[in-house]
């Protein structure tokens, strides 16, 4: 401490120490929120078509499309953006079995809402974004396919909690193809 | 151009460097004591840390410099002894007993 050199490293120490000891305290404050939000889905459209996949192996996959509706409820998000809060990931997935497979999990929509936009949650009419293929002809006929909507909390400091929605909306698939007309 | 910055002095005495210790310690604590609860009022981490950083500031100013206050305590040395004929003959004698020491 004879020195500035020295002085000055020591206040950097001891400053950095001191920011990692605070950064700590602000995870541990929101570390044990409950951060579940009921959701409203609903499905207007669904359309299915069976086509060729060229990223898999098989000669042809179905392919679905959803058209979808979104609500939340507005008071009940903006608690979740607390001090510790970067910004939410958002996802719909679908989950539904087949005959080749127990269990198939795609995402089909997803949004990144930053602190500090709007929360307004509230879509009609959303197409999916990403495409709904199956692996293989699982989607025709299928009673039983749950879309849910799940978000990723990104904190700034600690771990990134993984949240299901709680509304979630099962729907059956049509039994037949649609074929699209090539002129 | 560095031997401009080594040439100013910028010792301070114990006494003073456990006074500069001490208070930028406690500076740096009462302003994060001070930037946390802020931040958390207000809902907002960024302010916690600029809280931190001024407080890194003003004890920057304060401890870095060699002001006055850090040295109260001089400490006194000996008066130097003027150096005379008879020191060569002493270096000798004393690395005589130091390789006695490391057999």
């Amino acid at each position: 401490m004879n020195t500035v050199l020295s002085r000055a490293n020591s206040l950097f120490a001891f400053s950095l120490s001191v920011m990692a000891a605070l950064t700590f305290g602000c995870f541990i404050t929101t570390a044990f929120k409950d951060r579940r939000v009921p959701v409203d889905i609903h499905v207007s459209r669904v359309m299915l078509k069976n086509v060729d996949d060229f990223t898999g192996p098989r000669e042809r996959s179905d392919l679905g499309f959803i058209t979808f509706d979104l609500s939340a409820d507005i008071l009940l998000i903006d608690p979740i953006f607390d001090w510790n809060v970067k910004q939410l990931f958002l996802y719909l997935s679908a989950e539904y079995a087949t005959r080749n497979n127990a269990l198939n999990q795609v995402v089909l929509w997803d949004k990144i809402v930053l602190r500090g936009e709007s929360t307004k949650l509230i879509l009609r009419d959303m197409k999916s974004k990403y495409f709904f293929f199956d692996d293989g002809n699982g989607l025709r006929a299928n009673k039983n396919i749950t879309l849910t909507l799940s978000w990723n909390v990104v904190p700034n400091a600690g771990i990134l909690p993984l949240v299901a929605g709680h509304g979630h909306v099962s729907l059956p698939f049509p039994e037949s193809y649609e074929t699209t007309r090539s002129y | 151009m560095l031997s401009i910055f080594k040439s100013i002095p910028t010792h301070m005495d114990y006494k003073g460097q456990k006074l500069a210790e001490q208070i930028f310690q406690g500076i740096i604590l009462v302003s994060a004591a001070i930037g946390f609860i802020y931040g958390l009022i207000i809902e907002q981490f960024g302010w916690t840390v600029y809280i931190v950083l001024a407080g890194f500031a003003v004890s920057c100013v304060l401890t870095l410099p060699p002001w006055p206050m850090y040295r109260k305590n001089p400490l006194n040395w000996q008066p130097a002894v003027p150096e005379t004929s008879c020191e060569p003959s002493q270096k000798p004698q004393e690395n005589a007993p130091k390789k006695k020491k490391h057999k």
